[in-house]
């Protein structure tokens, strides 16, 4: 059985993936995250851009989950399969493959023709390492905002808050008629670090994390990382999450569900969320969903400002195993010409690319946010070492099941820390 | 005497001949790795650098204190009870029903063999929606039969996870042993029921004398089945929980799983693999000994 359902895996994969020109000999693998259909074809359009103007070429695009994905890339990478073209974060975990030497630098083809003037500098951060430039921005600003349904907001006269205090009467509101304040789906976790690290940063500033993560004079036992576990715990002891949410997941949509569906009414999420509501539920994007950003905290140190995220999302990189790097970062750049900028507007992205203009309000109001800030707090979970981020992940999870105090947790994370960084 | 001899090495040759590819095939696979995961096991290596750092025996040292890893373990070994205390009898009594049916339950046997077909990733995800607190099945049938109280936070509650993961793969194998021990009654002879009959057996009698006792060697080599399975358990519980929430589903696999390709330790990864590789063998063969002996 297991036989048959491989092949039979194999010819879907296999037909999936059979749709470059024939008769090319040159080949580049290229994988991406995007799964959604209105995504995937995008991309696939962009590639054929390529295809066209490089008659020789063939792309076997792949798109994959994000969470099997990143196994997926380890696995390949380790075991020298590594894809031509394939998307990242940047970050901690990047630049392990960076380190590998598996990634080309890229900044000779960034420099020529001063192509990479066109992206916003913000952009470059995650991707910086030694100086030098590992990969492309590509796909919009990610920054984690507070998401919510209009409808309930205006049925329950509810205002959209400006500081923590207003936020947490929000929720106790919402509780009180029988509607689920935030949704959660926290099985593969990062969704509720989100929580963390924006109460961390509106605390702290962003130099709290910093500090403690690059061992400056700073502690993950801090002030700010109490506090901050004390104050989702106290979200959580008010029923502020859906039942049940540290068993649902993110990835099958199980948050989304509660909040199309009217049950509950925010959820702090990626600007990501824009695309993915749209292909899901295009009338709720249209009708009910707004945003806001994280709201201030009375007496916190960070910059009203400030974000959590990226200005770009995703990223794209060539691999050193890549036998033609030249027209993989050629193909990357049809991904982002500006057919493609257009394309990924329409999509909901907002493309890291200087002086857009927005037809859609709610990209426009992003873009504004995104410009205007003055830090942008890098994810966690892609700034630490990658397993420090397992450990503060797993941390985490367990402030939101209530089963370690905010003391212990902040206590056990520098624990972590300093054993990693002493080695 | 001469050409005896040397027939019998060309015999012996023809039979290493006939052997080799098998004996090469499970080199490369299966001996092959486990020998490189020991020896991993001594570096620190994050799976994707050129360079590895010799350890010597420190991540095997930090085996024996990591909470999780023994946590881990106990679990495992929960697990291995539960699997078998629930999966045998349920297995049992759905075989002997089916053999007494004979051929009009044929059809059945086709039916409840239905889990064992799905792949585990896609039972995975089936229960995941089966469980979801607000919209899933279960709660949407407690809440039909007004018995809202009885719903559980399945999955994300770490007292309750561990066993809402326990009945799905459950669910999963039983319909593995009930074949296995409906192919066990059909060997039994037709004749130790005439004779019983005669004697005026009853049905119950039937069972506990014939059918019981002939099925002992079965029941046996299938709980050494499910001890093994249970102990190197992985995908469903990854596709479910990760081992989450804060570790309360975490066995050995996944936590194995975890370290070589989440947080990029593939030297303790390796470490892990290979303790589990020494625990399942021992078992194994002190399983076998145990049953072997009281069969004697």
């Amino acid at each position: 059985m297991s036989v048959l359902s491989f092949c039979l895996a194999s010819v879907v994969i296999y037909s999936d993936r059979a749709y470059s020109a024939s008769g090319a000999t040159k080949k580049i693998v290229f994988w991406h995250i995007t799964t959604d259909e209105v995504g995937k074809k995008m991309i696939q359009n962009q590639v054929n851009r390529f295809l066209k103007a490089h008659p020789d070429f063939k792309v076997e695009v792949v798109p994959l989950q994000n969470d099997s994905f990143k196994t997926k890339l380890k696995i390949a990478m380790g075991s020298n399969q590594a894809p031509d073209v394939f998307v990242t974060w940047g970050g901690g975990p990047f630049f392990e493959y960076v380190r590998a030497g598996k990634v080309k630098d890229i900044t000779a083809y960034m420099n020529e023709n001063n192509y990479k003037n066109r992206f916003v500098e913000a952009a470059f951060g995650p991707i910086t390492y030694n100086k030098k430039i590992w990969a492309v921005p590509v796909e919009g600003a990610g920054v984690s905002l507070v998401w919510y349904n209009k409808e309930i907001f205006k049925k329950y006269n509810l205002k959209v808050p400006t500081t923590y205090d207003e936020f947490l009467n929000i929720v106790k509101t919402l509780k009180s008629k029988g509607i689920i304040p935030i949704t959660l789906a926290n099985k593969t976790k990062w969704p509720g670090c989100f929580w963390y690290w924006n109460l961390v940063n509106k605390l702290g500033g962003a130099s709290a994390f910093e500090k403690a993560a690059e061992r400056t004079g700073g502690s993950f036992a801090d002030q700010p990382f109490i506090k901050a576990g004390e104050m989702l715990q106290e979200l959580v002891k008010m029923g502020a999450f859906p039942k049940g949410f540290n068993g649902l997941d993110w990835d099958t949509g199980q948050s989304r569900m509660l909040l199309y569906t009217g049950k509950a009414a925010m959820e702090l999420m990626g600007t990501w969320q824009i695309p993915i509501v749209k292909a899901e539920k295009k009338e709720f994007y249209e009708k009910k969903l707004d945003f806001f950003p994280f709201p201030n905290i009375k007496g916190g140190k960070g910059d009203p400002t400030s974000l959590v995220g990226m200005a770009s999302s995703n990223y794209y990189a060539v691999t050193t195993s890549c036998k033609y790097p030249k027209e993989a970062f050629n193909m990357i750049q049809y991904l982002i010409d500006d057919q493609a900028v257009k394309e990924r507007i329409d999509y909901g992205q907002i493309p890291p690319v200087k002086g857009l203009k927005f037809t859609d309000p709610m990209l426009q109001k992003v873009y504004n946010i995104v410009t205007k800030a003055k830090t942008i707090q890098l994810w966690w979970d892609q700034y630490l070492p990658p397993q420090l981020a397992e450990t503060h992940k797993d941390i985490v999870q367990s402030l939101f099941g209530l089963t370690i105090t905010p003391k212990a947790a902040a206590e056990k994370m520098e624990k972590a820390a300093k054993d990693y960084f002493k080695k | 005497m001469q050409r005896d001899k040397s027939a019998k090495l060309l015999q012996n040759l023809g039979l290493a001949l006939f052997l080799a590819p098998a004996l090469i095939l499970i080199g490369i696979y299966i001996i092959w790795p486990i020998i490189m995961s020991f020896d991993l096991s001594l570096y620190e290596w994050d799976g994707v650098s050129p360079q590895k750092l010799y350890l010597g025996l420190k991540n095997w040292k930090d085996l024996l204190v990591d909470s999780i890893f023994w946590h881990a373990f106990g679990n495992n070994i929960k697990f291995i009870f539960l699997s078998i205390i629930i999966e045998m009898p349920i297995a049992i009594l759905i075989a002997v029903l089916l053999d007494r049916g004979g051929k009009r339950f044929d059809a059945f046997k086709s039916l409840f063999y239905l889990p064992m077909l799905m792949s585990s990733v896609a039972i995975g995800v089936l229960f995941k929606y089966i469980y979801d607190p607000n919209f899933g099945l279960i709660s949407g049938i407690l809440s039909f039969l007004h018995l809202d109280s009885l719903n559980q936070d399945w999955l994300g509650d770490p007292n309750v996870a561990f066993y809402s993961v326990v009945a799905v793969i459950c669910w999963q194998y039983i319909p593995f042993y009930m074949i296995f021990f409906i192919a066990a009654l059909s060997n039994i002879p037709q004749e130790l029921y005439e004779a019983a009959k005669i004697d005026g057996a009853t049905q119950q009698q039937y069972f506990w004398r014939i059918e019981l006792p002939l099925l002992t060697p079965s029941i046996k080599t299938a709980c050494i089945l499910s001890l093994i399975g249970s102990l190197k358990y992985f995908d469903l519980i990854y596709v479910m929980t990760e081992g989450g929430p804060s570790n309360a589903t975490e066995l050995m696999a996944t936590y194995m799983y975890k370290n070589a390709f989440a947080s990029f330790k593939m030297g303790y990864g390796s470490t892990i693999a290979s303790a589990m590789f020494l625990i399942i063998t021992t078992a194994g063969i002190f399983a076998y000994f145990v049953t072997r002996r009281k069969e004697e």
